[in-house]
């Protein structure tokens, strides 16, 4: 049953993408046959996944190629099967947008092609998170990023998006490079590739190749995660993208390096040695502070949340860290909280995330610019838009009811928790990630104020924000799917954790959820002793009574004696758009706070004609250094470059000094191996 | 009890000795040789022998099918591949001297040195406790296939190297043979079906590197470097 749902939702991904092949010259009908197929595989693949996770054993499933030693099986364990449940649940939502978001391509677009590459990510995203061995694993991952490099650079007659799609190709190859080396190394040890035979496999290993093991993997999927400092891709690629691939990148492509992680920390290892668990918690929280702080810096509404992505790629490590942390400490309770605060903040992540590209993209179409300081006063124009856009907002910033407080909660609750373990060292690292969480949450919050507010609140900023349209009602349920799944998740945070249970039992050996729901299923709390409790359920209650008993009186005032006049304009001859505060106004104090960062350059012009006190012209520029490109990626391309130039010299030209260097390697490696 | 003389597999293994000690004779009369003709008909003379020990392994391990390698190696190697070279030399009129990079005293001594890696490598895979034709071979097999490599980078011309890469190619036909005692057919079958179809195209390019060079010199190559 779970089988053949499972095999029926590939199928149908797979046959969608031949048939926008087959279909690529008739764009209308490539759109509406790849949108379906990709709608109808994910409801299919959702399906087998839910189940999978409440039937609660493994299925492992044969496919039907491939040979002894590279075998092409599947298995639908718990964890598995809650990636491959993440994956349906955007790809549905990104399906049905992309029903509306895809028609004003036709005919000027390869929509075949591109519903091609569509259906196949999805289908090489599910055989990654389901993959049982290490070698088929690969052919997943290595099939997912060719896909990815497509969408990417579907818009290819810019040049950014073919920058970005080169750039994120060599820094994916790079990562599989690293994965490569782990899974031969582990595979030696265990003498098969199976992924059964590695289970803990990695913890009986002597030290120093366990680290080395533990490194590899680490960056390997870190890279693709967006790990700082392996990120650099992904602001470029996320950006470059069409909106609704963005959402996917964001939502789930990335998450293939945190599925991947989970699956060797939880799986391949026993319990650590402490400097894991440090070294994972660390990266995350340079992750998150440095992808909120680069993000509070941008005005462009794409790079702004792609950056995101990398804050929250960092919280969800956080939570890993500490799992990997409490596991060492031999605290398993602690360890499947903090687990379990990661894995949640990963399905939020993909929900409001994916909901948040949605919207941009919306902003995007309609705008014309991706660029926020040309936006303005979009919520009289595309309420519907503004409203989900806000929603996927609000819960970003971990704010309550929404699901990203929920999981961001249960994180701090982790956290806070390890202040009360016994080794010296994890009492000092746990209060110190709490707070800078804090901080990031904070910081969250304050790039999202401007986020919706440049946006979509005051006057049109330009000609194209005053002409905006709503988008169609294909895009506006799109987003409303994913704004009805950020509420539910949030305030059904307290059903919801019991589909952890099968996942902390497969990988800690313990079923936790019952610990961690109070107050007959209405509250959580950590099940720790200083923990606090929270019900998003009973915060939406006191809200919604809060907001009623303020709003009706004032409601009831307004409609009485309300009267509309201009706003106060310091006796200027009225306000203008050019009176707005700005994006880069608004993150201004950030910038001087965090100057050390951000090294930022700014260079101001003024034209005079009769007085200095009247200025015909100024012009104004502002710029932060971006640290990691100048600072590691610049060099180290400088370097790579220098040694591919050295290394000309060997490429004589002539076939005899070719020849030559074959055979003596040949002659020194004969030798060599007769040596022994 | 009268030893069948026909049968005995001491015998077999000397002939076969006997016959792959005079193809490495002939590899390093190839590595020695100045005129292209020559050079072409020792490749041959040296495919005849290596046909013989087909014939002789067949005989002796009861393998017919092998007997069918050692016709089509009759065929392919000693007849068809000889006369299309000594036709294209006339055709394309080269001369017929060959001026190898290292010269001919050095480039025999260092043959010489290669025959004794072939042993030495040859040496790690001897089972004495395997009994069998072959170990001999084995070890020329070897010394054929780095010769011929070595005789692929002595040489200038296209031409000569491509009988240099079919020399190459009769010490993995030995290797081949002295070890597994006749690889299935269909893979034999392959194998001559690959030698014949490389000795057409590298014919083919010996043609339109002459006609883009004026010259056979695939050192002239080198211009191609961007």
């Amino acid at each position: 049953m779970i089988g053949a749902l499972f095999l029926g939702g590939i199928a149908v991904w797979l046959a969608g993408a031949a048939a926008c092949l087959a279909l690529w010259r008739e764009p209308a009908l490539a759109r509406r046959v790849g949108c379906a197929a990709a709608l109808a595989g994910a409801a299919l693949e959702g399906a087998g996944s839910a189940a999978a996770i409440f039937g609660g054993g493994a299925a492992t499933i044969g496919l039907p190629f491939g040979n002894p030693l590279f075998t092409c099986a599947v298995r639908l364990d718990p964890l598995s099967a809650f990636f491959n449940l993440t994956l349906a649940v955007l790809a549905a939502a990104v399906s049905v947008y992309s029903f509306g978001y895809l028609r004003h391509m036709e005919g000027r677009r390869n929509l075949g092609a591109f519903g091609f590459f569509f259906n196949l990510l999805l289908a090489s995203l599910t055989l990654v998170f389901t993959a049982a061995n290490a070698f088929f694993f690969l052919v997943a991952w290595e099939s997912m990023a060719l896909a990815s490099f497509c969408l990417i650079g579907f818009e290819h007659e810019k040049a950014r998006a073919r920058r970005a799609g080169v750039l994120f190709l060599i820094m994916s190859h790079a990562g599989t490079g690293l994965l490569l080396i782990a899974f031969l190394l582990l595979t030696s040890a265990s003498g098969s590739t199976d992924f059964a035979s590695f289970h803990l496999l990695a913890s009986r290993m002597a030290p120093l190749e366990q680290g080395a093991i533990f490194l590899l993997f680490l960056f390997g999927f870190g890279v693709k995660a967006g790990l700082v400092p392996v990120h650099i891709w992904l602001p470029e690629a996320h950006a470059a993208s069409p909106s609704n691939v963005s959402a996917l990148m964001s939502g789930i492509v990335i998450k293939t390096g945190i599925y991947g992680m989970a699956r060797v920390f939880f799986d391949f290892y026993g319990p650590p040695p402490l400097w894991m668990g440090t070294t994972v918690l660390a990266l995350g929280v340079a992750s998150a502070l440095l992808g909120v702080l680069y993000a509070l810096m941008e005005h462009d509404l794409k790079r702004l949340l792609a950056y995101h992505s990398i804050e929250n790629i960092g919280i969800i490590l956080m939570g890993f860290g500490a799992a990997l942390l409490f596991r060492s400490l031999g605290q398993t309770n602690l360890a499947a909280l903090a687990l379990i605060a990661g894995l949640y903040h990963t399905f939020n992540h993909a929900t409001f995330k994916g909901l948040l590209f949605l919207g941009a993209g919306s902003v995007v179409e309609a705008t014309g610019t991706r660029n926020m300081e040309r936006m303005g006063g979009l919520i009289r124009r595309m309420p519907v838009t503004a409203v989900c856009f806000l929603v996927g907002a609000v819960a970003i910033s971990g704010l309550p009811p929404l699901n990203g407080f929920v999981s961001e909660w249960l994180t701090y609750q982790a956290l806070l928790a390890g202040f009360g373990t016994t080794s010296s060292m994890t009492r000092l690292v746990f209060p110190i990630a709490g707070s800078l969480l804090a901080l990031t949450a904070a910081l969250a919050a304050a790039c999202f104020v401007k986020a919706f507010a440049i946006p979509f609140l005051a006057l049109p900023r330009s000609e194209e924000a005053a002409e905006a349209r709503e988008a169609p009602a294909e895009m506006r349920a799109g987003m409303g799917m994913l704004a009805v799944g950020c509420v539910v998740l949030g305030l059904g945070a307290a059903w919801f954790v019991r589909v952890f249970d099968s996942i902390t039992e497969q990988t800690l050996g313990i079923r936790s959820s019952a610990a961690l729901v109070t107050a007959r299923g209405f509250a959580l709390s950590p099940g720790t002793p200083h923990g606090g409790t929270i019900s998003p359920f009973g915060i939406a209650l006191l809200f919604l009574i809060a907001g009623v008993a303020f709003a009706w009186p004032l409601a009831l005032r307004w409609k009485r004696r309300s009267v509309r006049g201009p706003a106060w304009d310091c006796g200027l001859p009225g306000l203008t758009a050019d009176n707005e505060y700005t994006a880069t106004a608004f993150s201004k104090p950030l910038r001087m706070i965090f100057s050390a960062l951000y090294r930022p350059r700014r260079e101001i012009q003024a034209e005079y004609e009769v007085s200095p006190y009247y200025p015909s012209a100024i012009r104004f520029e502002s710029e932060i250094e971006p640290a990691f490109e100048k600072r590691i990626y610049a060099p180290l391309r400088e370097r790579i470059l220098a040694g591919a130039n050295r290394m000309r010299a060997i490429q004589a030209g002539s076939i005899h000094a070719y020849l030559a260097y074959i055979f003596i390697a040949l002659v020194l490696l004969l030798l060599f191996g007769v040596r022994e | 009890m009268p030893i069948k003389p026909l049968y005995d597999m001491q015998l077999g293994e000397r002939i076969v000795t006997l016959m792959a000690a005079l193809v490495l004779v002939l590899q390093i009369a190839m590595v020695a040789q100045r005129w292209i003709v020559a050079h072409i008909r020792i490749f041959a003379a040296q495919s005849f022998f290596l046909a013989a020990i087909a014939a002789t392994i067949a005989w002796y391990n009861h393998a017919p099918h092998i007997y069918v390698v050692a016709a089509l190696t009759l065929i392919v190697k000693v007849m068809l591949v000889p006369i299309l070279f000594e036709r294209l030399v006339k055709r394309v009129e080269i001369q017929e001297e060959i001026a190898p990079i290292i010269n001919v005293p050095i480039s025999v001594v260092i043959a010489g040195g290669l025959t004794l890696v072939g042993y030495v490598v040859a040496e790690s895979f001897y089972r004495p406790e395997e009994p069998g034709l072959g170990h001999n071979a084995l070890a020329v097999a070897i010394s054929l296939f780095l010769i011929g490599f070595f005789t692929m980078i002595n040489r200038r011309k296209a031409l000569t190297q491509v009988l240099a890469l079919l020399s190459l190619e009769n010490g993995l036909f030995l290797a081949a043979i002295s070890l597994t005692y006749g690889m299935p057919l269909i893979v034999e079958l392959g194998v001559f079906f690959d030698v014949l179809v490389a000795a057409m195209v590298l014919g083919i390019l010996v043609f339109r590197i002459r006609e883009s060079f004026d010259s056979m010199d695939v050192s002239r190559l080198r211009r191609l470097r961007g």
